[in-house]
């Protein structure tokens, strides 16, 4: 009863209603949005990773790959070495990671000498003024006794993620191509693909492997089966190690299922003994600390959306892939990488069907803890709802007066506008306290679409530009960023030069559809990319409580209005990203131009998020302040 | 000739011994089922496999197994023994060996087909090969594994069966004469509440685990990479081939199902006796090859009765045509003996009877009305003659 009538009474208190209690709601969900991904690394919110897919049977077998292959994978390396010397003294202008063509050949002999059928494919990319180009190589075993519907294919790319020459994990997988085409259990076509580096060599591939690539890209002359899982190897140093790294994230925050990272992690910890790193934490000690930088580490390479090894270009393709990347001093061998390498196929090979029992939407803390979606997406939705909430306050409140003072504001321009009659009948409810207002949606909706549209100048400016002109195109974007907002408030009190002037109830309007978009995209964003939604919503968060200053004297509005945009303007996209790279010591030109790569070859839509949701959200949330010194 | 008699003799006097003291089953039958394909499931194949082995070592030839295969694991290309199927990492004994006949394979193995099989509801042009020709004599082991939960069971991932399901198949079967004791063993999780409902009489089940209970795995190959056996059955199997090791053994089903060790097993095996008559205490005492071996027994009927036509008359009237034979084998050789005895003393008295019977066929011919037979021959001849004459006459004037 207590809270029938305090919705009663709230009825009769607008003000309350429409001003004071999206404020409070709004506030309420950024808050609990973040406070509930605080929690998540408790372990009442988290769980356990378990096996789902009957199928993978992961560690069940013996593997078999030691003493005399390590024989075998000494002599390829010793053969690839000396190739790769002899070319680097016969060019001494070469990179020092950069593959020798001899060397590039050799593979190609000793495929073919294995008994894989063997072919090569060219490509080139263009983006942001460079030029990547490069050969791949892959060699594919039938399998003996299957119907080649199926394939799992094995990644070595002479360039590490990090462009690190990886000369161990090319010859273990020659060793390993060698050595599987001797077993007669593979149900799936087994494919061993060699590429120059991490970055465009699988894309490429896997483009032409589904006839989806660009003209720039030859076709591939030998395809097998759907393929239903990939492994990445890296392998790019001298020394034994301790741990086994593994990275999963994909293009635009894709994830590989859940199980094939839990069978990785089963058989390296549970079979082979060695232990298990994610996200670049050497030393996770399971504290809440540990889990949660885990978390928002995951989250940002997953918010960036960028490709983090060779098997992310593998996610867009639903087809699920990791990369394993030995780590640290210790007694692990290639041949220990080798066995688990095995015994993972071992465990794809057991696959009925693709993976799909587990979870695609996750974030782990630990090798064997995990959020899934139903937990964690909350979060992010609460922080996009507040604008939707705040979104609907304001179309609601800019339909219903009861504030005298913004009544009397406005009654002025309606009267002028609307004939005698009107405007008395309509002054005449205003007094009785709930009248109904037209609204006047013309001009907001021009504004609000066409600003977001006008993103559309930076995105194809960046992905465009030539690399060298990055910095300079960034720093101008700043000072864009400072102008522009001034000058659109300037122009908006002036009614944009048309004849009616701009009236209160219009700079309500204009925040409301801004909101509601940003709203909307970023809610649907956060089934699809959470991590991008929850670093978005956040950077917007401020949006929601701007608004058009009205009530103190010049002078006070004028100070606030210009401290607000200052402020505001260090959550520009263009000073987030300077911060951030200053904070980080990556130049902005690598980022952009990174940025472009990713747009250009990976079909990244970070970007396009940044400069079509963010950007026209954040401007608009300028202009409104700025106006208020007009 | 007269050892042969008296082993006649002598059998059909053990048939009237047995026919009165037994008298309970005249076949063995058994059918067993996997329910579940894919090759992470090799041990349901592995288990029904074992089970079809022991079958068939202890009598039961393979017309009378039914067995059900859902699907290929010697043929899987994941396998790395490609024709073989081991229910042991020691792979002594290949289960798919070389004499093998599965009845139902792949997708015939369906609920459906399961159920027509028991209650006989086939259309006619189903082979033998896939009919279960039990009897009201007829002994029959039903053995099913599979994925299971509370009161289902799992077929292939596409249906499953349930526990009502399943009790009424096996009343049908009792009400159409289908079989005359029968023993019910099911290893799946929750295996025990499949038999909950059964409510026809006979009827002696036994289950791996109770309701919430898993049923486990015994043990993987690491060369074939998947579990090959479930617990239960491995320690079925266990008692099975080294206690019952001829069809012969005496032990009976009290002793299988007191060598149930839960710790070994991991949970908690049932048997369910009340449909039995006499319940526990009479079915403890049906010999494990009750089932699982083939008893030859001959179903005899009314054996005390004395009326025409009945088994005492009928015996009687063997032994009366037995002292008969050897009455008159015991002229023929006395005959013999005389005219010939200065001429084979030297050889085996076989020879003799060997002679005698050679000997026998022409003086019966002899004794024969020769000339009898030629007149009825003649006259058939002529009756033949004369109906074709006639025909032809009467054909040309028509």
């Amino acid at each position: 009863m207590a809270l029938k009538s305090a919705i009663r009474n709230l009825r009769n208190k607008p003000d309350v209603l429409f001003i004071r209690l999206p404020n409070i709601l709004s506030l309420l969900c950024i808050v609990v949005g973040v406070v509930w991904l605080l929690l998540l690394p408790l372990n009442d919110y988290s769980r356990h990773t378990y096996i789902s897919e009957n199928a993978l049977l992961p560690g069940q077998v013996h593997a078999y790959f030691t003493g005399s292959e390590q024989n075998i994978f000494r002599g390829y390396k010793k053969e690839l070495e000396v190739l790769l010397n002899e070319g680097r003294e016969n060019d001494v202008s070469q990179d020092e990671v950069a593959v020798t063509p001899a060397a590039h050949n050799k593979l190609h002999s000793i495929l073919q000498a294995a008994g894989l059928k063997v072919a090569t494919q060219k490509y080139e990319y263009t983006s942001a003024g460079i030029t990547h180009q490069g050969e791949n190589i892959y060699g594919i075993i039938h399998a003996p006794r299957g119907d080649a519907t199926e394939a799992i294919v094995l990644v070595a790319a002479w360039k590490t993620a990090d462009d690190e020459l990886n000369l161990k994990g090319v010859t273990l997988a020659l060793t390993l191509a060698r050595y599987f085409k001797r077993w007669s259990l593979w149900s799936k076509d087994i494919i061993f693909l060699f590429t120059p580096d991490s970055k465009t060599g699988t894309q490429a591939w896997i483009d032409a492997y589904h006839d989806l690539q660009p003209a720039s890209v030859q076709p591939l002359p030998l395809k097998s089966g759907a393929l239903q899982g990939a492994l990445v190897i890296e392998f790019p140093f001298d020394h034994n190690f301790q741990s086994l790294h593994i990275v999963y994230d994909g293009v635009n925050g894709q994830l590989p299922n859940l199980d094939l990272f839990n069978t990785a992690v089963s058989i390296a910890s549970g079979q082979m003994g060695m232990g298990t790193n994610l996200q670049e934490m050497w030393e996770h000690d399971d504290s809440y600390q540990s889990r949660l930088k885990t978390i928002l580490r995951g989250m940002t390479k997953q918010g960036l959306g960028y490709a983090t090894g060779a098997h992310s270009s593998f996610m867009p393709y639903h087809i699920d892939a990791i990369t394993l990347q030995p780590k640290g001093h210790g007694w692990e061998d290639e041949m220990a990488l080798g066995r688990t390498i095995e015994s993972l196929c071992r465990s794809l090979n057991n696959l009925l069907e693709h993976l799909h029992q587990s979870f695609f939407f996750y974030l782990l803390m630990q090798s064997n803890r995990f959020v899934s979606i139903g937990t964690y997406l909350p979060s992010a939705m609460l922080i996009a709802g507040n604008f939707t909430i705040m979104a609907i306050a304001l179309w609601m409140r800019t339909g219903f007066y009861s504030d005298p003072k913004t009544s009397t504001l406005i009654s002025e321009p309606t009267s002028e506008k609307s004939s005698g009659s009107k405007a008395q009948c309509s002054t005449e409810v205003k007094i009785k306290g709930n009248p109904v207002a037209e609204r006047l949606l013309a001009m907001p909706l021009t504004l609000v679409s066409g600003l977001h549209l006008l993103g559309l100048v930076p995105l194809w400016m960046f992905n465009t530009l030539s690399y060298q002109y990055f910095t300079t195109a960034t720093y101008t974007f700043v000072v864009v960023d400072i102008v522009l907002p001034l000058l659109l408030a300037a122009l908006l009190s002036n009614g944009l030069g048309l004849s009616a002037p701009i009236v209160p109830q219009q700079y309500l309007l204009i925040k409301s559809f801004a909101l509601l978009l940003l709203g909307l995209s970023l809610s649907t964003l956060a089934t699809l990319n959470f991590s991008l939604s929850f670093m978005i919503g956040l950077l917007c968060a401020p949006l929601s409580f701007i608004t058009r200053l009205q009530g103190p004297s010049a002078p006070v509005r004028y100070a606030v209005s210009t401290l607000g945009l200052l402020l505001l303007n260090l959550l520009s996209p263009p000073i987030v990203l300077l911060g951030v790279c200053w904070y980080t010591g990556v130049s902005v030109e690598t980022v952009m131009t990174q940025a472009a790569f990713g747009w250009d070859v990976w079909g990244m839509w970070t970007s396009v998020v940044v400069w079509c949701v963010w950007w026209p959200a954040w401007l608009i949330g300028c202009v409104l302040l700025g106006s208020s010194m007009f | 000739m007269i050892t042969l008699l008296r082993l006649i003799q002598s059998l059909s006097l053990l048939l009237l011994l047995i026919g009165t003291v037994t008298a309970e089953h005249t076949s063995n039958w058994a059918v067993l089922v996997s329910t579940s394909r894919f090759w992470f499931n090799y041990r349901h194949l592995a288990n029904v496999l074992s089970l079809y082995r022991t079958v068939k070592r202890l009598g039961i030839p393979d017309s009378q197994i039914i067995l059900m295969l859902p699907d290929d694991m010697a043929c899987n290309p994941r396998n790395a023994f490609p024709g073989t199927v081991y229910s042991n990492a020691d792979r002594a004994v290949d289960l798919y060996g070389d004499n093998i006949e599965v009845d139902y394979r792949g997708y015939e193995v369906t609920v459906e087909n399961f159920i027509r099989l028991l209650t006989d509801r086939l259309d006619e042009d189903v082979p033998r090969s896939k009919r279960l020709g039990s009897d009201a004599g007829s002994n029959v082991l039903v053995y099913m594994t599979g994925h299971g939960g509370d009161q289902f069971l799992k077929f292939q991932d596409a249906e499953e069966i349930g526990a009502w399901d399943l009790a009424h198949a096996f009343g049908q079967m009792w009400e159409k004469k289908r079989y005359h004791e029968l023993l019910f063993m099911i290893d799946t999780c929750q295996a025990n509440t499949m038999y909950t409902h059964f409510y026809s009489p006979n009827i002696v089940a036994t289950g791996s685990s109770e309701l919430d209970q898993s049923s486990y795995s015994h043990h993987a190959d690491n060369d074939v990479g998947v579990a090959v056996i479930d617990r239960w059955t491995y320690y079925v199997l266990e008692f099975l081939e080294t206690q019952v090791t001829s069809a012969n053994s005496k032990l009976n089903l009290g002793d299988l199902f007191d060598s149930y060790d839960e710790s070994k097993i991991h949970s908690q095996p049932g048997v369910r006796w009340d449909l039995f008559p006499g319940g526990e205490s009479e079915g403890r005492l049906r010999t494990v090859v009750d089932f699982f071996g083939n008893v030859q027994n001959v179903e005899v009927e009314n054996a005390n009765a004395t009326e025409p036509g009945s088994l005492k008359e009928d015996l009687a009237e063997i032994a009366r045509l037995v002292e008969r034979w050897r009455k008159r084998d015991e002229e023929y050789s006395a005959i013999l003996g005389n005219s010939s005895q200065h001429r084979r003393e030297n050889e085996p008295s076989e020879s003799v009877h060997l002679g005698s019977k050679m000997t026998e066929g022409p003086t019966r011919m002899a004794e024969d009305n020769s000339w009898g037979k030629r007149l009825v021959g003649l006259s058939v001849l002529g009756a033949c003659t004369a109906i074709w004459v006639a025909g032809s006459i009467l054909g040309r004037s028509a």
